[in-house]
């Protein structure tokens, strides 16, 4: 990764300060996968708020407060660029956690106010995972650039989702 | 609480205006379906579907409710639906994002504040349309209106600026500006006007003003990103968008009395006339669940359509 120059910071420090308004339309997508194995195995590889390694882009986990609510992480993604997350609530009886983002570069991910659940839910040797985000679209003002706007917002957390929980399915079935 | 005279007056004037018997509905703006849905909620079920451009967010109603003003950020501008023939009757462009809304309920004036700027939106009807007739200045992002049964005073919530602006509805100028909690959003008055209160986002609070005094007297904790609250039985009940719960309180001694679980994201809140029911939309789950305001137990949940938001005025 190369070195911030002054007025790069500056430009970060800038969308920082205005990133408190977002768009007046939250948007929500919601993915679904069904893996061949019991939850209590799905549940093991995705229910850890301090390992995130079956997200693909995800290169290293840290983070503090384990799966207590208000935990923190700090994703690292291949190429260097990070992701700050809180967890909001965790249920390991309903096999359910909610969390947000409460840092990212609309580069990484063209969203604001993002918050997302994953659920899992068994059925003898099948389970359901759902994985539901809810955000408005990465540019906080009216007429949005085309990269910046509801759709694309959409698109790439619904691109994130698919991937991750693809590469979820074949993480867990490889391993029974 | 003793109640000064004129809002005793304004309060009997008020039961006086209460329409007679209507079928009790919900007017539902379900963004993600861009449509306004009309809930019977007696039968508990849809009973219209109507087609509404522009992601529709906030609602108010007519001083004889049969007419509903929706906002529609993503137009921008606002929908005027016949509730009784259930179709829209006008969609007037506006700039900016319109979001919040309130109807004065003694001149029929519309108010429309826009999320993107710092001024809110006056119009009325002009030979049968409505018509921009205005803008007031307020401080930045206002989102909540409210305005005083005597329909002489507007409250408007800014979110960007922590504040709440009281407006004079007649000179429509600000006269008073009020410091409030962390990015207040809705915002609601009790059936005197003589308190409002607005759900602060970031603040997790709700506060307290004394209308008469312009001036906040309290702070109620809640839960995580509270929306709106609403008054019904000598409590409020704010919405929780992320804890997807409604936090009550006493509106006497401002204590907690209950945290209420209830759909994914919820948004709107409003107590039915006679103060038995709390209706909520959930945003994430699609329902709008139904509280009893005695006991406190969701006893139903109607399915909706998509991304219901419900911001403002809902019930009839």
């Amino acid at each position: 990764m190369k070195v911030m120059t002054l007025a790069a910071v500056a430009a970060l420090a800038a969308v920082s300060f205005t990133a408190q308004a977002h768009g007046p339309t939250r948007q929500k997508v919601s993915e679904t996968i069904e893996i061949n194995a019991p939850a209590d195995k799905v549940w093991a590889a995705v229910g850890n708020f301090q390992d995130a390694s079956w997200i693909p882009v995800v290169e290293k986990t840290e983070g503090k407060g384990g799966n207590e609510a208000k935990a923190t992480r700090v994703l690292t993604l291949k190429g260097g660029a990070t992701v700050e997350e809180e967890l909001g609530k965790y249920d390991a009886e309903k096999k359910s956690l909610m969390y947000r983002i409460t840092k990212v570069d609309i580069k990484t991910l063209p969203v604001n106010d993002y918050s997302s659940t994953i659920e899992v839910a068994g059925d003898g040797a099948k389970t359901k995972v759902t994985w539901r985000g809810a955000f408005y679209r990465g540019y906080m003002n009216n007429d949005p650039p085309a990269d910046l706007n509801d759709e694309a917002s959409k698109k790439a957390v619904l691109g994130l989702y698919k991937a991750s929980l693809e590469n979820l399915k074949a993480k867990v079935e490889k391993g029974s | 609480m003793s109640l000064p005279r004129p809002a005793l007056a304004a309060f009997a004037a008020l039961i006086a205006l209460a329409p007679a018997a209507l079928a009790a509905e919900a007017i539902v703006t379900v963004q993600g379906s861009n449509a306004v849905e009309v809930v019977d909620l007696d039968a508990s079920r849809v009973v219209a579907t109507i087609p509404v451009p522009g992601s529709p967010a906030g609602v108010a109603l007519s001083p004889d409710r049969a007419t509903a003003y929706v906002t529609r950020p993503d137009g921008p501008g606002l929908a005027v639906i016949d509730l009784a023939a259930r179709r829209v009757t006008g969609l007037v462009p506006l700039p900016g994002g319109p979001l919040g809304i309130a109807v004065n309920p003694v001149s029929g004036a519309v108010y429309a504040a826009d999320w993107y700027a710092a001024r809110v939106f006056v119009l009325v009807t002009k030979d049968g349309a409505l018509t921009l007739d205005g803008e007031i200045a307020t401080g930045a992002s206002p989102s909540g209106i409210a305005v005083t049964p005597d329909g002489a005073t507007m409250l408007v919530a800014n979110r960007e600026d922590d504040s709440v602006s009281v407006v004079d509805a007649k000179t429509r100028r600000e006269s008073a500006r009020l410091k409030v909690g962390h990015h207040p959003f809705g915002i609601t008055l009790d059936a005197t006007g003589s308190r409002a209160y607005t759900a602060n986002v970031t603040g997790n609070d709700v506060s307290v003003i004394d209308v008469a005094a312009r001036r906040e007297i309290g702070r109620v904790k809640t839960g995580d990103r509270p929306y709106v609250v609403a008054l019904a039985g000598g409590r409020g009940f704010v919405t929780d968008q992320y804890g997807n719960t409604v936090t009550v309180f006493d509106l006497a001694t401002l204590a907690p009395v209950a945290t209420i679980d209830v759909g994914d994201h919820p948004e709107g809140i409003a107590a039915s006339s006679d103060g038995k029911r709390l209706y909520v939309a959930n945003w994430g789950s699609n329902t709008l669940s139904v509280i009893d305001a005695a006991t406190l137990a969701v006893i139903k949940d109607i399915a909706v359509g998509d991304g219901p938001r419900a911001f403002g005025d809902f019930l009839r």
